[in-house]
């Protein structure tokens, strides 16, 4: 009885854990979406002064944008069931994504909001953070930090 | 010259990052191929183990059954009357000439869970609830001689020998032990548990064909031996301890259905005469004179 | 299409450059293989399949970003850099990121 209720709660963890996380990637892709269209105008590159870049650079600030997304229930048992097959893990593909350009797009838009001109020697960082169960290799949320010089 | 810089929307709907599948899908493709590798590789365990266990000699079995019984920490009523009764109806089940494969031993064990095992070595273990259940000798001699048939087909050492197995097999995979998996520990060891702790469908079967006939053997026809089956199927809701327990076994309609059609085509008398159970048997030996009273 | 670790493409003149492309995958290995590493783990030595598998998952980034870099229209990508990150038990990200440019 106590098993099958068990059995139950991880059920209705992973259904709850789909009909929301995939409503959210939706709606998160779409502002993704809108969002690069609308900082596109910035220019940003992961190389540094060994180009001549543009003219008269008065100023230099670091610029920083980060995120932390959570991996829904779903996508965790998903991905458990893949360790065990083996093959691309499907479901983490869209979570890093997002959160790759999640902060990407936060890093420009400050940079945009200090005027720069320019956002230069950009690097990624990607850290998976420990999980609510505490396991030591559960990763209950992606951390992406993305940084870069910005000059005007 | 500095490097101009063309802003470029991809406009293409393809994200290259993104795999095309729907995760439900691949959900279901990953369900599938677990379930079936698992099931694969748990019968081939399984056949393994209990072929290995059956070259087990009877004095390691003897050795494994007693440290096994040591594990129970129930109750056990000794130097009662009742002990000598039930050994002496478990032995008439064996046919002449026919012995256990090692020496047998009832242990009677206080206890209202309505129950009855026989565990590697011979150790019979009879709760008394089980007793306070039975309404004649005809059906407690069959549970006895179904357990026994499970003894003799060897079936408790290859249960036993299929959970090690199985059970070493899921730790080494670190699989339903690690706090990690989460959610899938817990189906793990669920499905585990249905499956390592019971005896397959043909064990089943093949001990109650043995019991059937024995019960035959013994007193001439197998009347009265079902009646207990038959209580449970109509009491089933009310008792949820007793189906508890039988829940494990055949459905109680399909195995007397199956058990009348074994004894037409035996042609095993199943008209006879009901043999009563001893007065006290529910009597421990110290209220024995409060027994007598009622 | 010209991947380099460099500023620069040497001998070729970087006239536009189309901002940062970027390529991932992440991919587990089945458990028959983790359960084998785990005994090549007591000896020691080389992971032949974790190799493999993570030379894979890195060609698949790089061809991820590449696929990426021609939507929008360059013809190179230069200061590549490469990052992997453990997202998952037993599984590997491999990622791969530039910035897309044209070269002359």
């Amino acid at each position: 009885m106590e098993n099958i209720l068990q059995v139950l709660f991880v059920l209705f963890l992973m259904i709850i854990g789909y009909l929301f996380g995939s409503y959210r990637e939706k709606r998160h892709f779409k502002s993704l979406q809108q969002r690069e269209k609308n900082t596109l105008h910035l220019s940003v590159a992961n190389f540094g002064n060994q180009q001549a870049l543009i003219a008269e650079v008065t100023e230099t600030k670091l610029i920083v944008g980060s995120v932390v997304i959570s991996i829904d229930y779903f996508k965790k048992i998903s991905a458990i069931l893949r360790n065990l097959v083996g093959g691309k893990v499907i479901v983490y593909e869209s979570l890093l994504d997002r959160s790759r350009r999640e902060a990407v797009l936060r890093m420009k838009e400050q940079a945009i909001e200090w005027q720069a001109k320019q956002v230069l020697n950009v690097r990624l960082e990607t850290v998976a953070i420990g999980g609510r169960f505490g396991g030591r290799t559960d990763p209950g949320s992606i951390e992406v930090i993305a940084y870069g010089t910005g000059v005007k | 010259m500095s490097i101009k810089y063309i802003p470029k929307d991809i406009t293409e709907e393809t994200n290259v990052n993104v795999t095309r599948r729907h995760p439900l899908k691949n959900f279901i493709y990953l369900l599938t191929t677990v379930v079936v590798v698992s099931v694969v590789i748990f019968f081939a365990l399984g056949y393994t183990a209990s072929w290995l266990v059956t070259r087990i000699s009877p004095e390691n079995e003897a050795r494994i059954g007693n440290l096994l019984y040591d594990t129970i920490s129930e109750t056990e009523i000794t130097d009662d009357r009742r002990i000598y009764y039930l050994d002496e109806l478990l032995h008439n089940m064996l046919n002449l000439g026919e012995n256990a494969r090692l020496p047998l031993t009832i242990h009677l064990i206080d206890t209202e869970v309505v129950n009855a095992a026989i565990m590697p070595g011979g150790h019979v273990l009879i709760n008394t609830g089980l007793l306070q259940e039975v309404k004649s000798e005809n059906e407690l001699a069959f549970i006895l001689a179904h357990e026994l048939g499970h003894f003799q087909h060897q079936d408790p050492l290859k249960s036993l020998g299929r959970s090690l197995v199985v059970l070493s097999a899921l730790a080494a995979v670190g699989v339903g032990t690690s706090s990690s998996s989460g959610g899938l520990s817990e189906v793990v060891s669920w499905t585990g548990e249905m499956t390592i702790l019971h005896y397959s469908r043909t064990q089943e079967r093949q001990a109650d064909e043995y019991g059937l006939e024995r019960i035959t053997n013994h007193y001439g026809h197998g009347n009265y031996s079902l009646e207990f089956f038959n209580r449970l199927k109509e009491e089933d809701d009310e008792f949820y301890q007793v189906s508890q327990y039988f829940d494990s076994h055949p459905q109680n309609q399909e195995r007397i259905n199956y058990l009348s059609k074994l004894a037409v085509n035996n042609n095993w008398d199943m008209k006879g005469d009901i043999t009563p159970l001893p007065n006290w048997i529910n009597c421990p030996d110290m209220d024995e004179m409060q027994c007598e009273v009622e | 299409m010209i991947l380099t670790t460099l500023e620069t493409v040497p001998g070729k003149n970087i006239t536009e450059h189309y901002g940062l492309v970027q390529g991932s995958t992440i991919r587990a290995k089945h458990i028959g293989k983790d359960i084998m590493a785990g005994f090549k783990n007591i000896v020691g030595g080389e992971l032949k399949s974790y190799t493999e598998l993570l030379q894979e998952a890195r060609e698949e980034a790089v061809k991820r970003m590449e696929d990426q870099a021609e939507q929008k229209g360059a013809n190179a990508v230069v200061n590549i850099r490469f990052a992997t990150s453990s997202v998952a038990q037993g599984a590997a990200e491999l990622f791969a990121y530039g910035t897309a440019v044209k070269v002359e």
